[in-house]
C-alpha cells in the first residue's frame, strides 16, 4: 500500500467538489434521461482521467492498482454528492470483472475494460428469469451447440439497463437432462446482436435503475464467448457474485440520513406538539441511529482490518438486510409525520433526500440482489450452520422437476 | 472511530472466557435464584484473583491503569456465563466518580481497597423510576446525606455508594460509607444482584463534585457503566445465539432439524445480526472513551445491546419449545439478566431520549 488513507481521501474529496458542481445533485435536477446517462458518461470519463476508475485493479486493465480499501473510501466519499454512478454499478461491479477473469480472449478482455472504465461502454448482467430469481439455478433460457459455436433461445428479465447496454453476461442451460446445478453454461454476448430483443418494464419508483426483459431468438454465440467449462456455469456465477464482496455500503440504505428525518421531526406536529417531543418518534429515531451506527461500525472495522491485512468477518453480510428494512420504516413513518403535506410525489426526486421517493424504491432493495429471506438463508447457513431448507428437486434431472 | 483489538486485549478475552468456562456453574447459579441476600462469591473471588477489578484503577494506587475497553472485554466473558458481575461495573462507577472528583485524599483512601477487590461500591443516582432524576430529592448539607435510593445495585453489599442528591440547589455527587445506612433487602426475580432500598438519615458523606461539573460527572459515569453493561449483554446474548443454533441443529421434529424450518432459522439469523450490531456498537463506544462523541455512542451501544439480549432470551426459550420454560434448563438466568440489566444503568426510555437530544444538537 503506497499510498496513506487520509490524504487519499481528502484528495478524493477535493477531486470530488471540484466537479461537483458539473455532476452533482444539483446539476442533474430535472434532467431528461437522454441527458442524464449522457453526463452519467461523462463524468465516468472524468474519473477515469482523474486516476479514480478502477482504483482496485490491475494498471494493465486501466485501473490504478491500489487497495479494495482506496476503492471503498472513494465510494464513501463519492456518495454524499448524488453523481449519476448508477449506470456503471453492474458493468464495473460484476460483469466486466467476471470477464476479466474468465474471458479466453485475453488482449480483447483488457480492452473492454478500458472501455468500460472510460463509460464508452456498459455491460449488464444477464442470470435471472421469470422462472429464476432467488432460485437462480432454475433458469430455463436455451444454449445448444450449433456449428463451432452456440446458439441461445429463451428469455430473461429484471435486467438492469440492458437498454443501454453494449455486452452482458449470461448463463444458460446447456443440458436439460442433468440436476439442475449441472447443467449450465456462462458466456459473454452482444447485445446489438441478431436476434436480440430488449423490453424496457416501468418499475413503481420513478428513481430506481430501469430494468428490462431480454428476448434471444436463435442468437448465435461463437465459443470464444464461453466463460466457464461446458455445464460448469453454476460454480462461475457463484464466483462472480461473490467478485465485489467490499463494495461502500451506507448504513442509510441508501436512504436519508437520521439527520435529515430530525429535520423533519422538528418542522412536523403531532396532535398539535412538536413531533420531535413524541416519544414514539424519538423511539424510531434512536433505534434507527443505534443501528446505523452499529452497521457504521461494522464498516470502519472491516476496513481497518484489510489495511492490517486480515480477512475482514462475516458481519459485513447484515448491511444490506439491515439498513433497507430500516429505511423502509422510516421512510413510512416520515410520510406519517408529513400527513397529506406526504401525499405528493416528485418523480425523479433522490432516494437520498426524498421521503415519499425512499420509501417507494426501498422494495426493490429488499429484492434486488438478493431477497431480505434468501440474505437471512445465506446468514442461517453460511455464518452460522444451520441446515440447509428442504429442496425437493436436489440430484432430480432438471427436465423431470415439476414446473 | 472503532478500533481492531490489539493482542494484550485479545488476551484478556480469551483468558477471561477461559476462566469463566471453568469456574461457572449452573447449579450454583440457579440456586442463587431462590435466595435473597446471597451472591456469586466464587465469581467475585475469580474477579480478584484475576486482578478484574484492579484493571480501570490508575497505576499509581495499586490498579492496572486500563480501562473501559478491557473491562468491557471481562464483562462480555462475565455476561456469557450470566455471573454474579454487579460489582465490576459498579465500583468502575466508583472509582470513575473518585477520579472526577480531584479529592486525591479520598483516591489514596479508596482506590486501592478498589483495585485488590477489599471494597465493593454501589452506585446510587436513580430515585422513584427516575435513572438520573433532573432534581434529586435526596439532600447533602453540612456533611450530611439524607433521602431514599430504591433497587440499589450491589447495594445490599457494598461498602461504599456514591449519591446522586442536592446541595444547596444545585446537583452533587457525594460519597457515603454504608455502614450507616438502613439497607432494606428487595426480594427480585433476579436475586444474586443485592438490589437494596437504601435509606439515608443525616448519615456522614462528602462531596465529590456539585453544580454543572456534577451533572456532567454524573451522565458520563453513567454512560460509561452502560458501555460495561452493553458488553455484558453482547455478552449473554451470544451465548444464546449459539444455544439456539446448537439445540435447532440437534433437535428433530417432523423428520428434520427444526433448524430447517425457516421460521426457526431466520429467527437465529435475525439474533445474529442483533448480536454483531450491539457488538460493533459496544467496541465502538469503548473506543470513544473521553472523546466528545461518548455519549452518543455510549447511548448507541445501550440501546442495542439491550434489544439484542431481551430479544435472544425471547427467541432462544421459543426455540427450545416446552424444555425453554423449565427450571433446569437454565435458559431462565439469561431472561432475568437480560431484564435486570436493561433497568440497571437507565431503561431504553431514558437513553433513547438521551441519544434524541444529542441528535438534535447535530441536526440543526
Ligand atoms: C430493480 C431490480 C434490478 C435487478 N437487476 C438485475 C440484474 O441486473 N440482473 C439480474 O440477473 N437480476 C436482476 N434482478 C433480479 C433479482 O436478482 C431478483 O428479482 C431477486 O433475486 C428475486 O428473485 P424473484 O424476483 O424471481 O423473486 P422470487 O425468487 O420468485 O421470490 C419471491 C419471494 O419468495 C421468497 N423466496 C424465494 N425463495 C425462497 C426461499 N428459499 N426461502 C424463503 N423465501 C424464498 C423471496 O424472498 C421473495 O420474497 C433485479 C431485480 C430488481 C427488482
Amino acid at each position: 500500500m503506497s499510498e496513506d488513507l487520509d490524504s487519499y481521501r481528502l484528495k478524493a474529496r477535493a477531486w470530488l467538489q471540484s466537479v461537483a458542481p458539473t455532476f452533482g445533485k444539483a446539476a442533474l435536477k430535472g434532467v431528461p434521461e437522454e441527458e442524464h446517462l449522457a453526463m452519467g458518461r461523462r463524468y465516468q470519463r472524468a474519473k477515469f482521467e482523474a486516476g479514480f476508475a478502477g482504483i482496485h485493479w490491475d494498471p494493465e486493465l486501466g485501473g490504478q492498482g491500489l487497495t479494495p480499501l482506496h476503492k471503498v473510501i472513494f465510494e464513501q466519499e463519492e456518495m454524499g454528492f448524488g453523481m449519476p454512478i448508477g449506470y456503471f454499478g453492474v458493468s464495473l461491479g460484476i460483469s466486466v470483472p467476471v470477464v476479466l477473469r474468465f474471458a479466453q480472449d485475453r488482449e480483447w478482455a483488457r480492452e473492454r475494460a478500458v472501455a468500460a472504465l472510460r463509460g464508452d461502454e456498459i455491460w449488464c448482467q444477464l442470470f435471472s428469469e421469470p422462472s429464476g430469481g432467488s432460485d437462480l439455478a432454475g433458469l430455463r433460457t436455451k444454449v445448444e451447440p450449433d456449428g463451432n459455436g452456440w446458439k441461445l433461445n429463451g428469455q430473461k428479465l429484471w435486467t438492469t439497463f440492458a437498454q443501454h447496454s453494449h455486452y452482458g453476461v449470461i448463463i444458460a442451460r446447456n443440458d436439460p437432462t442433468v440436476a439442475k446445478h449441472k447443467g449450465l453454461t456462462f458466456f459473454w454476448l452482444d447485445m446489438k446482436a441478431p436476434g436480440v430483443t430488449v423490453r424496457p418494464i416501468k418499475l413503481a419508483a420513478a428513481g430506481s435503475p430501469h430494468v428490462n426483459e431480454v428476448f434471444f431468438d436463435d442468437v448465435k454465440l461463437t465459443d470464444g464467448q464461453r466463460l466457464s467449462p461446458v455445464g460448469g456455469g453454476f460454480g462461475t456465477a457463484m464466483a462472480t457474485l461473490m467478485i465485489e464482496r467490499y463494495s461502500a455500503s451506507d448504513p442509510t440504505g441508501f436512504g436519508p440520513t437520521t439527520a435529515t428525518f430530525v429535520d423533519l421531526a422538528r418542522e412536523a406536529e403531532v396532535n398539535g406538539r412538536p413531533a420531535i417531543e413524541d416519544g414514539r418518534v424519538r423511539s424510531a429515531i434512536a433505534r434507527s441511529y443505534a443501528m446505523r451506527s452499529g452497521l457504521e461500525a461494522i464498516t470502519t472495522r472491516a476496513m481497518k482490518m484489510m489495511a492490517a491485512g486480515m480477512e475482514p468477518g462475516p458481519e459485513g453480510a447484515l448491511n444490506k438486510l439491515v439498513s433497507v428494512r430500516s429505511r423502509q420504516k422510516l421512510s413510512e413513518l416520515a410520510i406519517d409525520l408529513m400527513g397529506n403535506l406526504g401525499l405528493a410525489w416528485h418523480p425523479g426526486a433522490s432516494s437520498k433526500d426524498d421521503w415519499v421517493e425512499s420509501w417507494l424504491a426501498a422494495p426493490t432493495g429488499r429484492i434486488a440482489g438478493g431477497a431480505d429471506e434468501m440474505l437471512l438463508n445465506t446468514i442461517a447457513e453460511r455464518i452460522l450452520g444451520l441446515p440447509q431448507d428442504h429442496r425437493p428437486d436436489k440430484g432430480v434431472p432438471f427436465n423431470q422437476i415439476p414446473a | 472511530m472503532s478500533i481492531l483489538y490489539d493482542d494484550e486485549q485479545q488476551a484478556i478475552a480469551s483468558e477471561s472466557r477461559r476462566v469463566l468456562d471453568a469456574r461457572m456453574d449452573k447449579t450454583r447459579l440457579l440456586g442463587l435464584l431462590e435466595r435473597t441476600g446471597a451472591f456469586d462469591k466464587p465469581f467475585w473471588d475469580t474477579a480478584v484473583e484475576q486482578g478484574w477489578t484492579a484493571l480501570a484503577v490508575p497505576e499509581a494506587q495499586g490498579g492496572l491503569g486500563l480501562g473501559l475497553i478491557e473491562l468491557g472485554l471481562v464483562a462480555q466473558a462475565a455476561g456469557a456465563a450470566t455471573a454474579g458481575a454487579p460489582f465490576l461495573t459498579t465500583n468502575y462507577g466508583a472509582i470513575c466518580a473518585l477520579l472526577a472528583s480531584g479529592n486525591a485524599d479520598l483516591q489514596g483512601q479508596w482506590l486501592p481497597k478498589l483495585a485488590s477487590g477489599e471494597a465493593v461500591a454501589a452506585i446510587a443516582f436513580a430515585e422513584g423510576n427516575a435513572p438520573l432524576p433532573p432534581e434529586p430529592r435526596s439532600v447533602f448539607a453540612g456533611g450530611h446525606l439524607s433521602g431514599e435510593k430504591p433497587g440499589v445495585t450491589a447495594g445490599l453489599i457494598a461498602d461504599l455508594a456514591v449519591v446522586w442528591c442536592h446541595h444547596e440547589d444545585k446537583p452533587a455527587l457525594v460519597l457515603v460509607e454504608l455502614a450507616d445506612a438502613r439497607r432494606e433487602t428487595v426480594d427480585s426475580f433476579d436475586n444474586g444482584r443485592l438490589f437494596a432500598d437504601l435509606a439515608f438519615a443525616r448519615t456522614p458523606a462528602t462531596l465529590l463534585v456539585e453544580g454543572d461539573a456534577a451533572q456532567a460527572a454524573a451522565l458520563d459515569i453513567l454512560a460509561r457503566m452502560a458501555v460495561v453493561t452493553a458488553h455484558e449483554q453482547i455478552g449473554g446474548a451470544e451465548a444464546l445465539l449459539f444455544i439456539a443454533r446448537d439445540y435447532a441443529n440437534e433437535r428433530k421434529a417432523f423428520g428434520q432439524p427444526i433448524g430447517a424450518f425457516q421460521s426457526v432459522k431466520h429467527r437465529i439469523a435475525e439474533l445474529y445480526g442483533l448480536v454483531e450490531i450491539a457488538r460493533a456498537n459496544a467496541i465502538h463506544a469503548a473506543a470513544q472513551e473521553g472523546q466528545p462523541g461518548f455519549l452518543k455512542a455510549a447511548a448507541a451501544a445501550r440501546l442495542s445491546a439491550t434489544e439484542a439480549y431481551d430479544t435472544a432470551a425471547r427467541d432462544t426459550v421459543q426455540i427450545h419449545g416446552g424444555a425453554g420454560v423449565t427450571w433446569d434448563s437454565g435458559l431462565h438466568l439469561h431472561m432475568r439478566r437480560a431484564r435486570s440489566l436493561a433497568i440497571e444503568q437507565g431503561n431504553m426510555l431514558f437513553w433513547e431520549d438521551l441519544l434524541v437530544d444529542q441528535l438534535m444538537g447535530e441536526a440543526a
